[in-house]
């Protein structure tokens, strides 16, 4: 009698447990589903911060200007930008004939009003646009030159300013002058391909189309948390793409006959934050990781070559800082899992293991369902660090109702996992997640002067091999003293249905502008 | 209440002779009815394996080892082991984890009841013996409780408490002690107007004396039967909360928390890590109301003749 096989014996499961909630089905042609991990917490174009929430407002609110997949530049918009002699001056030249999603013309004075009333102080946006754009940009002021140019005025000149400002979002004046800020935050007019057709939090958004680039009439974005159902869903046929496979999960899903995943080198930095800020070296253990000599003894302490190959399924090169590897120094080799030289070092240091065998107990805060096999990331890590000594108090917590308001206020740690997305077209891109001591983006509080009195000689310099020099001489600094406990770049795992024609990208951008029915 | 009457029969005269002739009889009725001999058996084991889950689990239940991880059963571990019920997905072993998940299933079970079983006697005594305004205002108190689904009243606790093993038992301990109070209630209300409570007021004994050493006594044995059903349910609460990661801190192994590990897994047919702890929660709570079951007919003297 033939045996029936694994795989055949997962889908039946799969279809026996969806037939209960509603079978397995197929989606009509003109609607895509979209299965993410962690929840939306906000539409408002001054507070979106996470990946998962902009990826579905890169769909509501247009931008200026967008980067593909590899950099290049792609006019959105706009279509053309001219930038003044000493750099601190864009000026966008808008499409003619674009509009808001109530109706209303889009002009220079939309896209004005709109990246100046992020800048607000009054309005105290947290997102990535303020904390992370702006500062970086050292973002001044936006105005209407015409009804279809509009200038962006930095405080100095920046490399990578224009592509930052492809990350702002371009909403509309007269909308959200009659909204307050609650209203904004649930009720989004934009100038995208999409409109907002519904939200129920926790739950899922429904985005209608507008007007092209969209190949489908309406893009639903369903929070599934859990990921055995992403993956039960996907093979069901209810979802056409998940974010986050488990790579647990993977051989299943390839074998369902329903759906493939792709496995995508990701450009998200992951690592173990130090915060350095006073509050937090009162703490237990804060005031043992002020000390870049005991930061630097925890590195060997993590062998992350194992973590990759057995709780994210890949084979990985370890990180040497926060910048991608395409773009790294390339004189600085991966610290090695040695847990004896941490030991030494942590003894010079001044922290040999008392009695007990602890050399110090600290607290260890990390958000839930967001990454990659992140819990287990994370315990394989604290086991990593009790194994040289350290006594961890492990808080994992959900993520984006009580890890995310703790990262806005720059308050998870002492230690916190946490990954932040980079990219490929610029190192320093990478590096201004912490281009000012006060960035949104710089959790940790490191304020090395090393750091940061370079980053004025590196923006400014027009010598692109004096500003490579400057680059990796920063880069050291953060390898040898840095606030980041050096991991891995994310692998990001999709599953994708069959029905659906879909690449993914490395940025963890998900376009589904892009997306077609094969 | 019959019941009660029986119990007042059963202690009255709890010592001697007479209570080793009831274990007798305990023994031979447990013998004769066979399933609550399993499930005393069962439970004896787990409770071996809860107090010496130290000495006996082959492994340190934390002790992670990547490069073994989702081993299947009987496989060979670190340091010439063998991971007896297979590898999670930290490489941990699942029957050193069972063990000492046997420990905080059984000791949440255990001192939940003891903290709602404590809370729901005193109001119970206080609200039969005094009624009037007290009596009121326990059981709205009581009725407002049991409005709220447990769960989800438990979600808000643990919310704001925090998870952690105490708060955990604080919080199944407090979801309890309305059962408690109603039935101790509805006993004391029968009791206080008996002539053995009369005589003792006559005798000038105090109130507390009153309630704690002549009515109390007397209503323990139906609280015993409840207890057992009881432990059975917060035992299955605990696994629920952990199953959503409410429950104890992640290093601390429970069974609830072991389900909840296999999640992810499950698909890709690691089956060992949901079934092992799965079956030991549906052992334990079957036991505990085999015995609950076994317990409430052998109080109960209308079929005491029978049994």
């Amino acid at each position: 009698m033939k045996r029936c096989t694994s795989p055949f014996r997962t889908i039946v499961a799969v279809c026996l447990g969806a037939a209960l909630l509603g079978g397995c089905t197929q989606q009509s042609d003109d609607t895509i589903v979209v299965g993410l991990s962690a929840d939306i917490t906000t539409f408002e174009p001054g507070m979106i911060s996470s990946r998962d929430n902009a990826n579905i407002a890169r769909h509501i609110f247009g931008s200026l200007f967008t980067l593909g997949p590899d950099g290049e530049h792609i006019p959105e918009l706009a279509h053309t930008l001219e930038i003044s002699e000493d750099g601190t001056g864009y000026t966008y030249t808008l499409n003619e004939g674009l509009t808001c999603h109530d109706g209303e013309p889009l002009t220079a004075e939309d896209v004005a009003y709109a990246f100046n009333r992020i800048a607000d102080p009054a309005n105290r946006f947290t997102g990535n646009s303020p904390g992370f754009v702006y500062t970086s940009i050292g973002f001044q002021s936006a105005e209407a030159l015409d009804e279809l140019r509009v200038r962006i005025n930095i405080a100095q000149k920046n490399p990578i300013a224009f592509g930052l400002i492809t990350e702002l979002y371009v909403h509309c004046k007269d909308a959200y002058e009659q909204m307050s800020l609650d209203e904004a935050a649930a009720n989004p007019i934009g100038s995208g391909a999409y409109r907002l057709a519904s939200w129920t939090r926790g739950s899922e958004v429904v985005l209608e189309k507008v007007r092209e680039p969209a190949n489908f009439e309406r893009i639903v974005w369903r929070i599934i948390p859990e990921a055995s159902t992403r993956t039960a869903e996907l093979i069901a046929g209810n979802v056409d793409i998940i974010a986050n496979v488990v790579p647990e999960q993977v051989e299943a899903i390839n074998s369902s006959g329903r759906a493939e995943v792709q496995i995508v080198s990701g450009t998200r930095r992951m690592y173990v934050g130090f915060n350095l800020s006073e509050e937090h070296a009162a703490m237990p253990g804060g005031d043992a990781i002020q000390d870049p000599a005991v930061r630097r003894a925890l590195q060997y302490a993590v062998d992350v070559p194992t973590i990759c190959r057995q709780l994210l399924s890949v084979e990985c090169e370890r990180a040497t800082g926060l910048v991608n590897l395409e773009n790294a120094n390339p004189n600085l080799a991966p610290y090695p899992y040695d847990p004896q030289v941490a030991e030494r070092l942590l003894d010079e240091a001044g922290w040999p293991r008392g009695d007990d065998g602890t050399r110090f107990s600290i607290r260890m805060q990390a958000g839930q369902g967001r990454y990659v096999n992140d819990v287990n990331v994370v315990l394989a890590i604290v086991q990593y660090l009790e194994d040289v000594g350290l006594d961890i108090d492990l808080e994992l917590m959900e993520w984006a109702s009580v890890y995310t308001p703790l990262l806005r206020e720059r308050s998870t740690g002492p230690l916190f996992f946490l990954g932040t997305g980079g990219g490929l077209w610029s190192p320093i891109y990478d590096m201004t997640d912490i281009a000012q001591v006060g960035s949104g983006t710089n959790y940790t509080h490191w304020s090395d002067p090393r750091w940061f009195d370079r980053w004025s000689d590196m923006v400014n310099t027009d010598d692109m091999d004096e500003q490579r020099a400057i680059i990796d001489e920063m880069l050291e600094v953060f390898y040898e003293d840095g606030p980041w406990l050096h991991l891995y770049f994310q692998p990001d795992f999709y599953g994708v249905s069959n029905r659906i024609a879909w690449t993914a990208r490395r940025d963890e951008h998900v376009e589904i502008f892009e997306a077609s029915l094969r | 209440m019959s019941v009660a009457q029986g119990d007042a029969a059963v202690m009255e005269n709890p010592r001697g002779s007479g209570f080793r002739s009831e274990l007798q009889r305990a023994g031979r009725v447990m013998v004769a009815a066979r399933w609550p001999v399993f499930a005393v058996v069962f439970l004896t084991i787990a409770a071996i394996a809860a107090v010496f889950g130290g000495w006996l689990a082959p492994f340190d239940p934390n002790r992670q080892n990547l490069v073994l991880r989702l081993a299947d059963p009987m496989t060979a571990g670190p340091d010439g082991g063998v991971f007896l019920l297979g590898s999670d997905a930290l490489g941990r072993d699942v029957f050193s984890r069972l063990l000492y998940g046997a420990r905080v299933s059984l000791t949440v079970g255990f001192a939940a009841i003891a903290v709602g079983g404590t809370i729901g006697i005193i109001a119970g005594l206080l609200s039969g013996y005094f009624g009037g305004w007290i009596d009121d205002v326990i059981m709205r108190l009581g009725d407002i409780q049991l409005a709220f689904p447990f769960i989800l009243l438990a979600i808000m606790f643990l919310v704001v408490l925090g998870s952690g093993v105490w708060n955990l038992i604080l919080v199944l301990g407090i979801g309890q002690w309305v059962t408690y109070a109603r039935i101790v209630r509805a006993d004391t209300l029968s009791l206080r107007e008996k002539e053995f409570v009369e005589a003792a007021r006559a005798m000038g004994d105090s109130t507390p004396s009153i309630i704690f050493r002549t009515i109390l006594p007397n209503i323990l044995a139906p609280l015993t039967v409840i207890a057992s059903f009881n432990v059975a349910s917060v035992i299955l609460s605990e696994a629920a909360l952990s199953f959503l990661g409410l429950g104890v801190p992640p290093e601390v192994p429970t069974w609830g928390s072991m389900l909840a590990e296999s999640r992810d897994t499950l698909v890709a047919n690691k089956w060992w890590l949901a079934v092992f702890p799965g079956v030991a929660i549906m052992l334990t709570v079957l036991s505990f109301n085999i015995l609950g079951d076994w317990l409430r007919d052998f109080l109960d003297p209308r079929l005491r003749e029978r049994t």
